[in-house]
């Protein structure tokens, strides 16, 4: 049973990868492809640490429990910090004076 | 000229390659490195120094000599940084001075520095607003980060990690706040009096505890004559040892990173910058 959760956790993380991945290669510029690196950056490494830290509960110890735990602190502190980042590029771009890609651009 | 230093490049890389040929293969049982060193410090490590993380127990005990001149060299380093980069006598150039109440932006150009007050706030020429987000989650964050460089030395007996890395993670905290807030903040709070003292009292640290061992009666960095003074046993005096050296280590690191940034950072001024 926790199997099944954990694989599930991991493979929809790995689909957010792809989708930023993809993302990353064929948005048109720059707001729009750290869109695709920050939004599924977060969502995607947060499924996946967390299927790590259940499958690490497989046989619940005191010890294991505080590795996970560990875990889902990483987790806490990725989920603050990389919108900041995010935030943080996006902030220096605009700062820069990059415009933002419309429809009449071609690419 | 070009050519010939092409030549001489080659042939130093032709040479060290025939050189190779003859070592022993990749984790071959019978080079000397594997037949005794290895598994005469992975069978006793644990039970003459009781420090787990084998890494830690040659790095800080029995390379302890080494360590202490890698910590020199880092010590040395940052001297050096500051030495070329460091600009001592400044004219006080353009400053900008903003009024806080109304937003007004005040000009200075030379002259005498104007008194810290209230009710203006210095700020740098290139000056951004900075974001409210990033600046506090930063501040949120500082006090994190600390907590785990400190997690880092205090661990380095049983896991990866120790006073290089764990200094590492302590001088970077401190450049976040700079480049979050400004480098005045930073400086504000983290001097460079107290960073460039900081610097050398790591070297001091470590150099002491192993002077220390001397007076004790025994050889230099030798830790077992410590437990005439931490009231421990021979073998957690060598654990207590390792850890002390490892702390001198951390306070050195820490204090150079800092230091080589904001010399960097501010072209020597340590005044504004990134």
């Amino acid at each position: 049973m926790l199997n099944v959760i954990v694989i599930v956790l991991l493979i929809s993380g790995l689909i957010f990868y792809t989708g930023a991945a993809v993302g990353i290669l064929r948005l048109p510029d720059f707001y729009t492809r750290l869109h695709a690196a920050g939004k599924m950056d977060t969502l995607g490494s947060l499924l996946m640490v967390l299927g790590v830290a259940l499958f690490n509960l497989h046989d619940f110890l005191w010890t294991q429990f505080i590795s996970s735990l560990k875990i889902v602190l990483i987790l806490l502190f990725l989920f603050i910090l990389s919108p900041t980042a995010t935030h943080g590029i996006v902030d220096a771009g605009v700062r820069a004076g990059l415009k933002p890609w419309t429809k009449e651009q071609k690419k | 000229m070009k050519t010939a230093g092409i030549i001489i490049v080659l042939l130093a890389g032709a040479l060290l390659l025939y050189a190779t040929r003859d070592f022993p293969p990749w984790g071959a049982l019978d080079s000397p490195a594997s037949t005794h060193v290895s598994p005469r410090y992975l069978q006793k490590a644990m039970e003459e120094t009781a420090v787990p993380n084998v890494v830690t127990a040659v790095l800080a005990d029995y390379r302890g000599f080494d360590t202490m001149f890698e910590t020199t060299v880092i010590f040395c380093a940052g001297i050096g940084c500051f030495i070329l980069l460091r600009v001592f006598r400044q004219r006080p150039g353009d400053r900008y001075y903003r009024h806080i109440a109304t937003e007004i932006t005040l000009h200075i150009k030379g002259g005498r520095i104007p008194k810290k007050s209230s009710e203006f706030e210095r700020i740098d020429a290139l000056w951004t607003p900075y974001d409210l987000i990033i600046k506090t989650v930063c501040r949120i964050l500082v006090p994190f980060i600390q907590l785990f460089a400190l997690y880092v030395i205090a661990h380095g007996h049983h896991s990866p990690g120790g006073g290089f890395q764990g200094g590492v993670i302590l001088g970077a905290s401190v450049i976040l706040l700079a480049i979050s807030h400004n480098m005045r903040t930073a400086i504000d709070r983290f001097s460079e009096k107290t960073n460039n003292l900081l610097m050398a009292i790591g070297v001091f640290i470590y150099t002491g505890i192993g002077t220390v061992c001397i007076l004790l009666g025994a050889g230099f960095l030798d830790y077992r004559s410590l437990s005439a003074v931490l009231f421990v046993d021979k073998i957690m005096a060598r654990s207590h040892g390792i850890f002390g050296v490892e702390i001198g280590v951390g306070i050195t690191v820490m204090a150079v990173m800092i230091s080589i940034y904001n010399n960097l950072a501010s072209a020597g001024k340590q005044d504004e910058g990134l």
